[in-house]
C-alpha cells in the first residue's frame, strides 16, 4: 500500500467511526401527526429518526394503533402528542408518561370547545359530558409555531449537546410559518366578513385567528350528501350567502356539479393530517394559500 | 474418656424417651431466639431496600405508614386518596418524574396496581414472557401470581368486586393477561399490574357502552333531548375491553380529578428532592411528601422494641427451661442410685461417675446444636420467602 492508499484507508476509518458515532446518537422520536412529524424533522435534521407509524389512508386522529404498533412508541426516545384531544387512541393505550410531550399545552387555555355535543347521563355519577374539542391546532400558524417551539425544547432537554442546532433550525422553520400567518392574514384581510362554508368541521383555530366568517357542515368530499344535509345547506345560505366552500380534499365531481349548480364553487384548504402523497406540510399550506387567495381575489374582481 | 462416652452413647440410647425430649427442649431454647433474629434481619432487610430504593412518596395527608405499606408493599390497608392533579403538579414542578400508583382492587386475591409503565423501568422490572402493557384492559402479572394461579400470558384474569354484597356495583372486568414479569423477590412478584387506565375501568370512572346518541332502544334511553340522553340503569357497561369496543371507552369528568393511592416521586437530583419536601412540609395543602426509608426505620424501631420484650421472655424462658433440666439430671442421678452403686462396687471412682454425666450431658448438648443448626439451615434458605409470607405479604 502506498501513502495514498493507507490515507484513503484510514479516511475511510475515521468517515465509518463518524457515521456510527452519529447513528449511535440519532433520537428516535414518534409522533401523532405529520405536521407534528415535519416540525421535529425539520428541527432534529439528522440528529433523529421522526417516525409517523401511520397507513397512508387512514385519518391519524380517529387511527387505532395495534399492540405492536404502540411497542414502537413505547420504545421511543420521545413521544410527540399534539394536544386539545387530538388522537383519542392515546387515552386507551399505555405510553411511558415521561416521555410523552403534549405540544400545545402552552396555549391550552384557548382551546376550542365544539358546539353540538350530545351529553348522556345514567349511572351512579349522574351526567357527564362528552363535549368536543377542536384539534386541528395546527392550522393557526402562530399555535403551529408554538407547537414547534415545544418540539425543540423537548428535543433540546434530550440531546442538549445539539441544543444549538436545534435552536437554529427551529427559527427557520419559525419564520416560515410566520410567513404563511402573515399571507393568510393578509389574503383574509381582503374582506374579513366574506361568509364561507367549511364541509367539516375542522378549520376553528383557522377561522379564530384569521377572523373566517366560516360555518360548517359534516360532509365528506367522496360521499354524496343526503337531500336533508342539501337542506340544511340551503337553510345556512339563507342567513349565511356563501359562495364557496372549503373541502379537506378533492370533493368527488357529482358533489361539486351540484354545488356549483347552487352558485357555491369549491377549494381545497387541507388541513393535512397525514403525510402527503407528494411535498410537505409547507408546499401543502402554500397551495392551501393559494386557493385561500383564489376565493378572495374572485369576489374582488367580481 | 472414650469408655465414659461409650456407657453414656449406650445408656442415652437406651432411654430413648428421655434424651428425645431433653434433645427438643435445648433445641426449642436456643431456636426461637436465633429464627427471630434471622427473620428480623431479613425483614429489616426487605422493608428498608424496598423504602430506600424509593426516594420519595406522596400521598394524602394521613397515615405514613399506610401509606408507605400500600406504595411500596401493595397492603390491603387503603390510605387517603389523591388526584392525579398531584402527579401534574409535580411534573409541572420539572425537579421530579411522579410514577402514579393506584393500589385498591383485587384479582383473585392479588392486588391489582394501577401505574404507567415508567414504574416498570424504575423498579428494574422485565418481562420473562409475553409482552409489555398496550391496551387499555390488559394486565402483567408477577411471577409468584403466575405461579400460584397456574396462569401465563395468553390467559385472563377477572377483577374481583370491592364487597361482595354491593349488587349494584361495577362489573368486574375481564383483563387479558399480556406478560408476566421475572422474579423479583419484592412484592412486584406478588401483584396484577395495569394501566392506571384500566385500574380507573376497574372502578367504573371509565367505562364503554353502546352509542346513546344512536341507541333505539326504549328501555335503555329513557329521555332524550338535543343536548342530552338519559340513560336506565338497563344500559349495560362493558366487562371487557377488546378491539370491537375499545373506541367505546371513555371518561367520567376531568381525568386530572381521578383517584390515585400514592405517587412514587423520583427528583431529578437530591436538590430537587430537598426542594421538593421543602415545599411540601411548609404547604398547608392536602399532600405529604414522605421519606419511606425515614417511615420503614420508624417502623423497624417499633418491631425491635417488640423483639426486645419478647428476648427477655425467651430469656425468663431459657432460665426456666435450664433450671428444669438441672432438676431432670439431679432427679436422674437419684433415680440411678443402684447404677451409681454398682459402679463403685465394680472399683469406679466418683471421678468416673462425673464423667459418665459430662458425657451425657455432652451427648444432648450436641445432638441440639445439630439439630438446631439443621433447623436453622433450612429458616436462612426460605427466610426470604417466610418474610415476605408472614410479615409483607
Amino acid at each position: 500500500m502506498d501513502r495514498r492508499s493507507w490515507m484513503t484507508f484510514f479516511a475511510a476509518i475515521l468517515w465509518l467511526g463518524g457515521s456510527v458515532g452519529v447513528a449511535a446518537e440519532r433520537l428516535v422520536v414518534y409522533t401523532v401527526n405529520y405536521p407534528l412529524q415535519y416540525f421535529a424533522q425539520r428541527i432534529a435534521g439528522d440528529h433523529a429518526e421522526v417516525v409517523l407509524p401511520l397507513p397512508p389512508d387512514v385519518d391519524p386522529a380517529f387511527w387505532q394503533p395495534d399492540a405492536a404498533t404502540i411497542g414502537g412508541f413505547q420504545r421511543a426516545d420521545v413521544i410527540l402528542l399534539n394536544g386539545a384531544g387530538y388522537a383519542k387512541w392515546v387515552s386507551r393505550v399505555s405510553l411511558p408518561r415521561r416521555k410523552l410531550v403534549d405540544t400545545s399545552t402552552g396555549f391550552s387555555d384557548s382551546y376550542i370547545d365544539t358546539e353540538g355535543s350530545v351529553t348522556h347521563s345514567h349511572g351512579r355519577e349522574g351526567d357527564h359530558s362528552h363535549a368536543g374539542r377542536a384539534f386541528t391546532t395546527w392550522l393557526d400558524f402562530s399555535q403551529a409555531a408554538e407547537q414547534a417551539r415545544a418540539v425543540r425544547d423537548a428535543l433540546s432537554r434530550i440531546m442538549p449537546a445539539q441544543r444549538d442546532t436545534f435552536a437554529s433550525n427551529f427559527l427557520t422553520l419559525e419564520r416560515d410559518l410566520l410567513d404563511l400567518d402573515a399571507r393568510l392574514k393578509a389574503i383574509v384581510a381582503r374582506d374579513p366578513a366574506r361568509p364561507l362554508i367549511a364541509s367539516h368541521p375542522v378549520y376553528q383555530y383557522l377561522a379564530r385567528r384569521y377572523s373566517l366568517n366560516l360555518k360548517s357542515l359534516m360532509w365528506e368530499p367522496d360521499a354524496m350528501p343526503p337531500e336533508t344535509e342539501w337542506q340544511v345547506l340551503a337553510e345556512l345560505r339563507e342567513g349565511h350567502p356563501a359562495t364557496w366552500m372549503l373541502w379537506e380534499g378533492d370533493p368527488a365531481p357529482e358533489i361539486d356539479e351540484r354545488l356549483q349548480q347552487l352558485g357555491v364553487q369549491s377549494t381545497v384548504f387541507d388541513p393535512r393530517g397525514n403525510r402527503p402523497v407528494a411535498g410537505d406540510f409547507l408546499s401543502v399550506m402554500f397551495n392551501n394559500l393559494a386557493n385561500m387567495e383564489r376565493v378572495f381575489n374572485q369576489d374582488i374582481d367580481n | 474418656m472414650i469408655d465414659s462416652f461409650y456407657i453414656a452413647w449406650r445408656y442415652v440410647a437406651f432411654n430413648k424417651i428421655r434424651t428425645a425430649t431433653l434433645i427438643a427442649c435445648v433445641t426449642l431454647i436456643a431456636i426461637l431466639p436465633l429464627t427471630l433474629e434471622l427473620l428480623l434481619t431479613e425483614s429489616e432487610q426487605q422493608l428498608l431496600s424496598r423504602a430506600e430504593s424509593t426516594p420519595l412518596l406522596l400521598g394524602a395527608k394521613g397515615s405514613a405508614l399506610d401509606l408507605v405499606m400500600n406504595g411500596l408493599y401493595f397492603d390491603d390497608e387503603i390510605p387517603e386518596l389523591v388526584s392525579m392533579a398531584a402527579v401534574n403538579e409535580l411534573e409541572d414542578s420539572g425537579l421530579a418524574m411522579p410514577i402514579p400508583l393506584y393500589v385498591r382492587f383485587n384479582a383473585r386475591r392479588f392486588p391489582i396496581v394501577g401505574t404507567t409503565l415508567d414504574y416498570f423501568d424504575f423498579r428494574g422490572l422485565t418481562m420473562a414472557q409475553g409482552r409489555q402493557l398496550a391496551l387499555l384492559g390488559e394486565a402483567v402479572i408477577g411471577a409468584e401470581v403466575a405461579d400460584r394461579l397456574g396462569i401465563a400470558a395468553g390467559d385472563s384474569l377477572l377483577s374481583s368486586p370491592e364487597t361482595v354484597f354491593d349488587l349494584a356495583g361495577v362489573y368486574p372486568l375481564k383483563m387479558p393477561v399480556v406478560g408476566v414479569l421475572k422474579r423479583s423477590y419484592t412484592p412486584d412478584d406478588l401483584a396484577v399490574f395495569v394501566d392506571v387506565k384500566t385500574a380507573w375501568v376497574v372502578q367504573g370512572l371509565v367505562h364503554g357502552h353502546e352509542d346513546l346518541a344512536r341507541s333505539e332502544d326504549a328501555s335503555v334511553v329513557i329521555d332524550r333531548t338535543d343536548t342530552n340522553v338519559v340513560a336506565s340503569a338497563r344500559l349495560v357497561e362493558y366487562t371487557e375491553i377488546t378491539d370491537e369496543n375499545i373506541d367505546s371507552f371513555h371518561f367520567h369528568g376531568e381525568p386530572e380529578q381521578y383517584p390515585l393511592s400514592a405517587v412514587v416521586v423520583v427528583p431529578n437530583d437530591d436538590k430537587s428532592g430537598t426542594i421538593l419536601r421543602g415545599r411540601y412540609q411548609e404547604s398547608e395543602g392536602l399532600h405529604q411528601l414522605v421519606v419511606p426509608g425515614t417511615v420503614v426505620d420508624g417502623l423497624l424501631a417499633n418491631i425491635f422494641r417488640i423483639k426486645n420484650v419478647l428476648d427477655a421472655v425467651i430469656f425468663v424462658v431459657a432460665i426456666a427451661t435450664v433450671l428444669a433440666l438441672t432438676l431432670v439430671f439431679a432427679l436422674s442421678i437419684r433415680l440411678r442410685q443402684r447404677e451409681i452403686g454398682t459402679v463403685f462396687r465394680i472399683g469406679g471412682s466418683r471421678l468416673t461417675i462425673a464423667r459418665l454425666l459430662i458425657a451425657e450431658i455432652a451427648i444432648i448438648v450436641s445432638a441440639s446444636a445439630l439439630l438446631c443448626g439443621v433447623v436453622m439451615l433450612a429458616v436462612n434458605q426460605y427466610s426470604g420467602d417466610l418474610v415476605r409470607a408472614l410479615f409483607i405479604r
